[in-house]
Protein backbone atom coordinates (compact mmCIF):
# COMPACT_ATOMS: atom_id res chain seq x y z
CA UNK A 1 0.00 0.00 0.00
CA UNK A 2 1.14 3.63 -1.26
CA UNK A 3 1.16 6.09 1.89
CA UNK A 4 1.76 8.99 -0.39
CA UNK A 5 -0.08 9.84 -3.60
CA UNK A 6 -1.01 12.11 -5.97
CA UNK A 7 -4.58 13.53 -5.34
CA UNK A 8 -5.81 11.66 -7.98
CA UNK A 9 -5.00 8.46 -6.66
CA UNK A 10 -6.55 8.89 -3.44
CA UNK A 11 -9.35 6.33 -3.28
CA UNK A 12 -10.11 5.11 0.21
CA UNK A 13 -11.20 7.68 3.29
CA UNK A 14 -10.25 5.09 5.84
CA UNK A 15 -6.59 5.79 4.22
CA UNK A 16 -6.23 9.18 3.47
CA UNK A 17 -9.17 10.69 5.04
CA UNK A 18 -12.41 12.23 3.31
CA UNK A 19 -10.85 15.90 2.38
CA UNK A 20 -8.02 13.63 0.28
CA UNK A 21 -10.65 11.45 -1.50
CA UNK A 22 -13.06 14.46 -1.94
CA UNK A 23 -10.57 16.26 -3.86
CA UNK A 24 -9.26 13.25 -5.82
CA UNK A 25 -12.60 12.26 -7.07
CA UNK A 26 -12.82 15.78 -8.46
CA UNK A 27 -9.35 15.29 -10.15
CA UNK A 28 -10.72 12.29 -11.69
CA UNK A 29 -13.68 13.83 -12.92
CA UNK A 30 -11.65 16.57 -14.73
CA UNK A 31 -12.77 19.85 -12.01
CA UNK A 32 -9.65 22.05 -11.50
CA UNK A 33 -7.99 21.36 -8.10
CA UNK A 34 -4.90 22.83 -7.21
CA UNK A 35 -2.01 19.95 -7.98
CA UNK A 36 -1.35 18.66 -4.69
CA UNK A 37 -0.33 14.82 -2.73
CA UNK A 38 -2.08 12.63 -0.21
CA UNK A 39 -1.01 11.52 2.79
CA UNK A 40 -1.92 8.51 4.69
CA UNK A 41 -3.34 8.54 8.36
CA UNK A 42 -0.28 5.77 8.84
CA UNK A 43 2.73 8.07 7.39
CA UNK A 44 1.71 11.50 9.78
CA UNK A 45 1.86 9.08 12.23
CA UNK A 46 5.29 8.38 10.93
CA UNK A 47 6.17 11.58 10.56
CA UNK A 48 4.97 13.53 13.57
CA UNK A 49 7.10 10.45 15.53
CA UNK A 50 10.19 11.93 14.20
CA UNK A 51 10.83 8.95 11.87
CA UNK A 52 13.55 10.03 9.03
CA UNK A 53 12.23 7.55 6.07
CA UNK A 54 8.56 8.96 6.58
CA UNK A 55 10.06 12.56 6.48
CA UNK A 56 12.08 12.18 3.47
CA UNK A 57 9.46 10.10 1.30
CA UNK A 58 6.85 12.92 2.28
CA UNK A 59 9.45 15.55 1.14
CA UNK A 60 10.79 14.00 -1.88
CA UNK A 61 6.79 13.82 -2.65
CA UNK A 62 6.27 17.43 -2.50
CA UNK A 63 9.33 18.43 -3.73
CA UNK A 64 7.68 18.29 -7.62
CA UNK A 65 4.27 20.97 -5.87
CA UNK A 66 4.33 25.03 -6.90
CA UNK A 67 5.32 26.91 -3.33
CA UNK A 68 4.52 28.44 -1.28
CA UNK A 69 2.01 25.47 -0.08
CA UNK A 70 -1.17 24.85 1.86
CA UNK A 71 -0.92 21.49 4.55
CA UNK A 72 -4.81 20.48 5.60
CA UNK A 73 -6.07 17.73 7.90
CA UNK A 74 -8.01 15.30 6.18
CA UNK A 75 -9.04 13.41 9.12
CA UNK A 76 -10.70 9.76 8.36
CA UNK A 77 -13.78 10.96 10.37
CA UNK A 78 -13.58 14.37 9.39
CA UNK A 79 -16.68 15.93 7.66
CA UNK A 80 -18.41 13.43 8.21
CA UNK A 81 -22.74 13.49 8.39
CA UNK A 82 -22.57 12.78 12.09
CA UNK A 83 -19.69 15.24 13.18
CA UNK A 84 -17.89 17.63 11.52
CA UNK A 85 -14.26 18.22 12.65
CA UNK A 86 -14.18 21.72 11.02
CA UNK A 87 -12.44 24.31 13.38
CA UNK A 88 -10.90 21.22 15.35
CA UNK A 89 -8.45 20.41 12.59
CA UNK A 90 -5.48 22.82 11.36
CA UNK A 91 -5.42 23.84 8.37
CA UNK A 92 -1.61 25.25 7.79
CA UNK A 93 -1.81 28.27 4.59
CA UNK A 94 1.22 29.27 3.09
CA UNK A 95 4.25 27.02 4.40
CA UNK A 96 6.66 28.49 1.98
CA UNK A 97 9.31 25.78 1.93
CA UNK A 98 9.36 21.77 1.49
CA UNK A 99 11.79 21.62 4.72
CA UNK A 100 8.72 23.53 6.48
CA UNK A 101 6.00 20.42 5.50
CA UNK A 102 7.11 17.88 7.93
CA UNK A 103 6.93 20.40 10.89
CA UNK A 104 3.21 21.79 9.78
CA UNK A 105 2.53 17.93 9.28
CA UNK A 106 3.46 17.16 12.90
CA UNK A 107 0.97 20.25 14.16
CA UNK A 108 -1.76 18.97 12.27
CA UNK A 109 -1.63 15.54 14.09
CA UNK A 110 -1.39 17.36 17.44
CA UNK A 111 -4.31 19.23 16.17
CA UNK A 112 -6.21 16.19 16.11
CA UNK A 113 -4.57 15.01 19.20
CA UNK A 114 -5.14 18.21 21.14
CA UNK A 115 -7.49 18.72 24.60
CA UNK A 116 -10.09 20.17 21.92
CA UNK A 117 -10.16 17.59 19.72
CA UNK A 118 -10.56 15.10 22.37
CA UNK A 119 -13.26 16.89 24.19
CA UNK A 120 -15.14 17.00 20.86
CA UNK A 121 -14.86 13.66 20.21
CA UNK A 122 -16.26 12.63 23.82
CA UNK A 123 -18.98 15.46 22.87
CA UNK A 124 -20.12 13.72 19.78
CA UNK A 125 -19.63 10.14 21.09
CA UNK A 126 -16.49 9.40 18.82
CA UNK A 127 -14.39 8.54 21.77
CA UNK A 128 -11.59 6.94 19.30
CA UNK A 129 -7.83 7.03 18.63
CA UNK A 130 -7.76 9.66 15.50
CA UNK A 131 -6.26 8.63 12.42
CA UNK A 132 -5.41 12.04 10.78
CA UNK A 133 -4.47 12.11 6.90
CA UNK A 134 -3.05 15.50 5.44
CA UNK A 135 -3.39 16.95 1.71
CA UNK A 136 -0.61 18.73 0.85
CA UNK A 137 -1.61 21.49 -2.32
CA UNK A 138 -0.26 24.33 -3.96
CA UNK A 139 -1.28 27.15 -2.48
CA UNK A 140 -3.21 29.54 -5.07
CA UNK A 141 -2.64 33.13 -4.93
CA UNK A 142 -6.35 33.91 -5.03
CA UNK A 143 -7.67 37.14 -6.36
CA UNK A 144 -11.29 36.00 -5.13
CA UNK A 145 -12.20 33.12 -3.39
CA UNK A 146 -15.25 32.30 -0.82
CA UNK A 147 -17.77 29.52 -0.59
CA UNK A 148 -21.34 28.86 -2.20
CA UNK A 149 -24.29 26.69 -1.07
CA UNK A 150 -25.83 24.47 -4.10
CA UNK A 151 -29.00 25.01 -1.87
CA UNK A 152 -29.90 28.12 0.26
CA UNK A 153 -28.41 27.15 3.68
CA UNK A 154 -31.15 29.47 5.14
CA UNK A 155 -34.14 28.45 3.94
CA UNK A 156 -33.63 25.28 2.18
CA UNK A 157 -34.60 26.80 -1.49
CA UNK A 158 -33.23 25.00 -4.49
CA UNK A 159 -30.99 27.67 -5.31
CA UNK A 160 -27.00 28.52 -5.15
CA UNK A 161 -25.79 30.56 -2.45
CA UNK A 162 -22.50 32.18 -3.02
CA UNK A 163 -20.24 34.25 -0.45
CA UNK A 164 -17.28 36.08 -2.08
CA UNK A 165 -14.09 38.33 -0.94
CA UNK A 166 -10.74 39.71 -2.18
CA UNK A 167 -7.73 37.42 -1.58
CA UNK A 168 -7.57 33.85 -0.06
CA UNK A 169 -11.12 32.66 1.15
CA UNK A 170 -10.31 32.15 4.51
CA UNK A 171 -11.36 35.52 5.31
CA UNK A 172 -15.06 34.46 4.66
CA UNK A 173 -14.92 30.98 6.52
CA UNK A 174 -13.34 32.89 9.22
CA UNK A 175 -16.24 35.36 9.05
CA UNK A 176 -13.36 38.16 8.78
CA UNK A 177 -15.19 40.18 6.61
CA UNK A 178 -19.31 40.65 5.23
CA UNK A 179 -18.88 38.98 2.38
CA UNK A 180 -20.56 39.92 -1.35
CA UNK A 181 -23.75 37.65 -1.35
CA UNK A 182 -25.69 36.20 -4.45
CA UNK A 183 -28.07 34.08 -5.22
CA UNK A 184 -28.35 32.49 -8.48
CA UNK A 185 -31.71 29.81 -9.76
CA UNK A 186 -31.14 26.59 -11.90
CA UNK A 187 -31.33 28.37 -14.94
CA UNK A 188 -28.03 30.50 -13.96
CA UNK A 189 -30.25 33.80 -13.64
CA UNK A 190 -28.88 35.79 -10.77
CA UNK A 191 -31.40 36.40 -8.64
CA UNK A 192 -29.94 39.09 -6.10
CA UNK A 193 -26.40 40.17 -5.65
CA UNK A 194 -25.51 41.97 -2.61
CA UNK A 195 -22.27 43.73 -1.85
CA UNK A 196 -20.45 43.17 1.77
CA UNK A 197 -18.29 45.32 3.53
CA UNK A 198 -14.69 43.37 2.78
CA UNK A 199 -12.48 45.92 4.46
CA UNK A 200 -9.98 43.06 5.03
CA UNK A 201 -8.30 40.45 2.94
CA UNK A 202 -5.88 37.67 3.81
CA UNK A 203 -2.89 37.31 1.50
CA UNK A 204 -0.36 34.89 1.97
CA UNK A 205 3.32 36.37 2.59
CA UNK A 206 6.68 35.15 1.60
CA UNK A 207 8.45 34.06 4.64
CA UNK A 208 5.51 31.98 4.99
CA UNK A 209 1.68 32.41 7.12
CA UNK A 210 -0.52 34.98 5.93
CA UNK A 211 -1.02 37.99 7.05
CA UNK A 212 -4.43 40.53 7.01
CA UNK A 213 -4.23 43.35 4.98
CA UNK A 214 -6.66 46.53 4.32
CA UNK A 215 -8.54 46.03 1.16
CA UNK A 216 -8.20 49.40 -0.92
CA UNK A 217 -11.38 51.91 0.37
CA UNK A 218 -12.89 51.54 -3.56
CA UNK A 219 -13.10 48.14 -3.04
CA UNK A 220 -14.41 47.61 0.25
CA UNK A 221 -17.93 47.41 -0.88
CA UNK A 222 -17.62 47.02 -4.89
CA UNK A 223 -19.21 43.39 -5.83
CA UNK A 224 -15.76 41.23 -6.42
CA UNK A 225 -17.63 39.16 -9.12
CA UNK A 226 -18.31 39.35 -12.57
CA UNK A 227 -21.07 37.61 -14.37
CA UNK A 228 -19.27 35.77 -16.10
CA UNK A 229 -17.43 34.64 -13.09
CA UNK A 230 -20.91 33.88 -11.80
CA UNK A 231 -21.74 31.70 -14.55
CA UNK A 232 -18.05 29.85 -13.89
CA UNK A 233 -19.49 29.14 -10.40
CA UNK A 234 -22.90 27.75 -11.07
CA UNK A 235 -21.42 25.62 -13.83
CA UNK A 236 -19.17 24.60 -10.85
CA UNK A 237 -22.08 23.65 -8.85
CA UNK A 238 -23.80 21.90 -11.13
CA UNK A 239 -20.53 19.50 -11.86
CA UNK A 240 -20.24 19.18 -7.55
CA UNK A 241 -23.99 18.04 -7.70
CA UNK A 242 -23.06 15.45 -11.05
CA UNK A 243 -19.80 14.33 -9.17
CA UNK A 244 -20.61 14.25 -5.44
CA UNK A 245 -24.74 14.27 -4.82
CA UNK A 246 -27.71 17.32 -4.22
CA UNK A 247 -26.71 19.46 -1.06
CA UNK A 248 -22.80 20.93 -1.59
CA UNK A 249 -20.78 23.31 0.40
CA UNK A 250 -18.37 24.43 -2.01
CA UNK A 251 -15.00 26.47 -0.87
CA UNK A 252 -13.65 27.72 -4.72
CA UNK A 253 -11.14 30.42 -5.53
CA UNK A 254 -10.08 32.47 -8.63
CA UNK A 255 -6.22 32.38 -9.54
CA UNK A 256 -5.04 34.42 -12.78
CA UNK A 257 -8.89 33.98 -14.13
CA UNK A 258 -8.86 29.83 -13.61
CA UNK A 259 -11.74 29.17 -11.26
CA UNK A 260 -10.66 25.93 -8.65
CA UNK A 261 -12.22 23.70 -6.51
CA UNK A 262 -10.70 23.81 -3.04
CA UNK A 263 -13.04 21.47 -1.09
CA UNK A 264 -16.79 20.27 -1.66
CA UNK A 265 -18.76 18.67 1.09
CA UNK A 266 -22.36 18.07 2.24
CA UNK A 267 -23.94 20.59 3.91
CA UNK A 268 -25.05 19.25 7.41
CA UNK A 269 -27.75 21.80 8.59
CA UNK A 270 -30.74 23.26 6.89
CA UNK A 271 -32.34 26.49 8.37
CA UNK A 272 -30.72 28.35 11.81
CA UNK B 1 15.48 6.27 16.16
CA UNK B 2 12.08 8.36 16.58
CA UNK B 3 10.19 9.49 19.86
CA UNK B 4 11.98 11.36 22.55
CA UNK B 5 15.83 11.09 23.67
CA UNK B 6 16.00 8.34 25.84
CA UNK B 7 18.26 10.19 28.23
CA UNK B 8 15.02 13.00 28.57
CA UNK B 9 12.53 10.41 29.18
CA UNK B 10 15.00 8.07 31.59
CA UNK B 11 15.33 11.28 33.77
CA UNK B 12 11.13 11.57 34.74
CA UNK B 13 10.82 9.86 38.20
CA UNK B 14 7.80 7.94 36.89
CA UNK B 15 10.13 5.68 34.27
CA UNK B 16 13.27 6.13 36.15
CA UNK B 17 12.87 2.68 37.99
CA UNK B 18 12.91 0.85 34.09
CA UNK B 19 15.79 -0.71 32.43
CA UNK B 20 16.75 0.50 29.06
CA UNK B 21 15.24 -1.68 26.84
CA UNK B 22 11.77 -0.59 28.80
CA UNK B 23 12.29 3.30 28.46
CA UNK B 24 13.18 2.63 24.76
CA UNK B 25 10.01 1.28 24.18
CA UNK B 26 8.05 4.41 26.02
CA UNK B 27 10.58 7.32 24.30
CA UNK B 28 9.54 5.73 21.23
CA UNK B 29 5.66 6.96 21.65
CA UNK B 30 6.63 10.22 22.52
CA UNK B 31 6.21 13.00 19.68
CA UNK B 32 7.65 16.41 19.52
CA UNK B 33 5.81 19.38 20.14
CA UNK B 34 6.66 23.23 20.16
CA UNK B 35 5.01 25.74 21.99
CA UNK B 36 4.88 29.76 21.52
CA UNK B 37 5.90 32.07 24.35
CA UNK B 38 2.55 32.94 25.84
CA UNK B 39 0.61 29.52 24.43
CA UNK B 40 -1.69 28.05 27.02
CA UNK B 41 -0.84 24.43 26.79
CA UNK B 42 -3.36 22.83 28.76
CA UNK B 43 -6.54 24.66 29.86
CA UNK B 44 -7.97 24.08 33.35
CA UNK B 45 -11.60 22.18 32.85
CA UNK B 46 -10.79 21.14 29.26
CA UNK B 47 -10.40 16.99 28.55
CA UNK B 48 -6.46 15.91 28.64
CA UNK B 49 -5.31 14.43 25.39
CA UNK B 50 -1.50 14.41 26.36
CA UNK B 51 1.13 13.88 28.87
CA UNK B 52 4.08 16.06 28.74
CA UNK B 53 7.20 16.25 29.87
CA UNK B 54 9.53 19.42 28.94
CA UNK B 55 12.75 19.47 27.11
CA UNK B 56 13.30 22.94 27.14
CA UNK B 57 11.75 26.26 28.30
CA UNK B 58 9.09 27.04 30.80
CA UNK B 59 5.39 27.64 31.71
CA UNK B 60 3.59 28.58 34.60
CA UNK B 61 1.07 25.99 36.53
CA UNK B 62 -1.87 28.15 37.85
CA UNK B 63 -5.23 26.70 39.13
CA UNK B 64 -8.84 28.88 39.43
CA UNK B 65 -6.67 31.48 38.03
CA UNK B 66 -3.94 31.78 40.90
CA UNK B 67 -0.62 31.20 40.15
CA UNK B 68 1.02 27.80 41.45
CA UNK B 69 4.49 26.77 40.61
CA UNK B 70 7.14 27.25 37.44
CA UNK B 71 7.76 24.04 35.68
CA UNK B 72 11.20 23.42 33.65
CA UNK B 73 13.35 20.90 31.85
CA UNK B 74 12.38 17.28 33.48
CA UNK B 75 9.25 18.21 34.65
CA UNK B 76 6.38 16.47 33.23
CA UNK B 77 2.25 17.31 33.45
CA UNK B 78 -1.02 16.18 32.04
CA UNK B 79 -1.31 12.03 33.34
CA UNK B 80 -4.59 12.91 35.69
CA UNK B 81 -6.73 14.24 32.94
CA UNK B 82 -5.67 10.91 31.40
CA UNK B 83 -6.06 8.37 33.97
CA UNK B 84 -9.32 9.41 35.19
CA UNK B 85 -10.69 10.78 31.75
CA UNK B 86 -11.63 13.70 33.69
CA UNK B 87 -10.76 17.70 32.90
CA UNK B 88 -7.44 18.76 32.77
CA UNK B 89 -6.95 20.05 36.71
CA UNK B 90 -4.84 23.30 35.88
CA UNK B 91 -4.13 25.87 33.70
CA UNK B 92 0.15 25.75 31.93
CA UNK B 93 0.91 28.48 29.85
CA UNK B 94 3.98 28.60 28.45
CA UNK B 95 6.37 31.71 29.73
CA UNK B 96 9.09 30.90 26.97
CA UNK B 97 9.25 29.18 23.40
CA UNK B 98 8.28 25.56 25.50
CA UNK B 99 9.81 22.24 23.55
CA UNK B 100 7.72 18.97 25.57
CA UNK B 101 7.74 15.64 24.05
CA UNK B 102 3.83 14.94 24.62
CA UNK B 103 2.33 11.43 25.46
CA UNK B 104 -1.54 10.76 23.85
CA UNK B 105 -4.13 9.30 26.00
CA UNK B 106 -3.96 6.36 23.16
CA UNK B 107 -0.72 5.18 24.08
CA UNK B 108 -0.41 6.34 27.61
CA UNK B 109 -3.69 4.07 29.34
CA UNK B 110 -2.18 1.31 27.56
CA UNK B 111 1.14 2.03 28.74
CA UNK B 112 0.23 2.35 32.40
CA UNK B 113 -2.02 -0.93 32.16
CA UNK B 114 0.63 -2.80 30.70
CA UNK B 115 3.53 -2.29 33.23
CA UNK B 116 3.48 -2.55 36.79
CA UNK B 117 6.18 -0.32 37.51
CA UNK B 118 5.13 2.50 35.90
CA UNK B 119 1.70 2.13 37.85
CA UNK B 120 3.35 2.08 41.05
CA UNK B 121 5.10 5.34 40.37
CA UNK B 122 1.89 6.57 38.86
CA UNK B 123 0.63 6.27 42.39
CA UNK B 124 2.95 7.56 44.30
CA UNK B 125 3.16 10.29 42.86
CA UNK B 126 -0.67 10.79 42.85
CA UNK B 127 -0.14 9.95 46.70
CA UNK B 128 2.11 12.35 47.41
CA UNK B 129 -0.19 15.20 45.10
CA UNK B 130 -3.40 13.98 47.46
CA UNK B 131 -1.07 14.16 50.96
CA UNK B 132 0.14 18.01 49.54
CA UNK B 133 -3.52 19.00 48.73
CA UNK B 134 -5.18 17.33 52.32
CA UNK B 135 -2.11 19.84 53.60
CA UNK B 136 -3.49 22.82 51.51
CA UNK B 137 0.08 23.14 50.38
CA UNK B 138 0.72 23.33 46.31
CA UNK B 139 1.67 19.99 45.11
CA UNK B 140 5.29 19.41 44.53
Amino acid sequence: MKDVVPLSKATDTAIFGSKAVGLGDAERKGLSVPPGVALSGAIVEAVASGDERAIERVLKSVQPLNRPLAVRSSAVDEDGAEASFAGQHLTLLNVPSSAEVSSAVREIWWSANSDSAITYRQRVGLFARPSVGVVVQTLLDSDVAGVMFTLNPMTGADECVIEASWGLGEAVVAGLVIPDYYRIDRSARVLERKAGRKKRAIRSVAAGGTVEEEVAPNLVEQLCLEDDQLAELHGLALRCEEVYGPARDIEWAFANGTLYLLQCRAVTRVGI
Amino acid sequence: MPGAPIEAVQRVPLFADLDRHEVEQIARLFKERHFAEGETVVREGSGGAAFFLIVSGEATVSVGGAPRRTLGPGDYFGEIALIDEGTRSATITATSELDCYGLTFWDFGPLVQENGAIGWKLLQSMAKKLRAAEQGAPPS
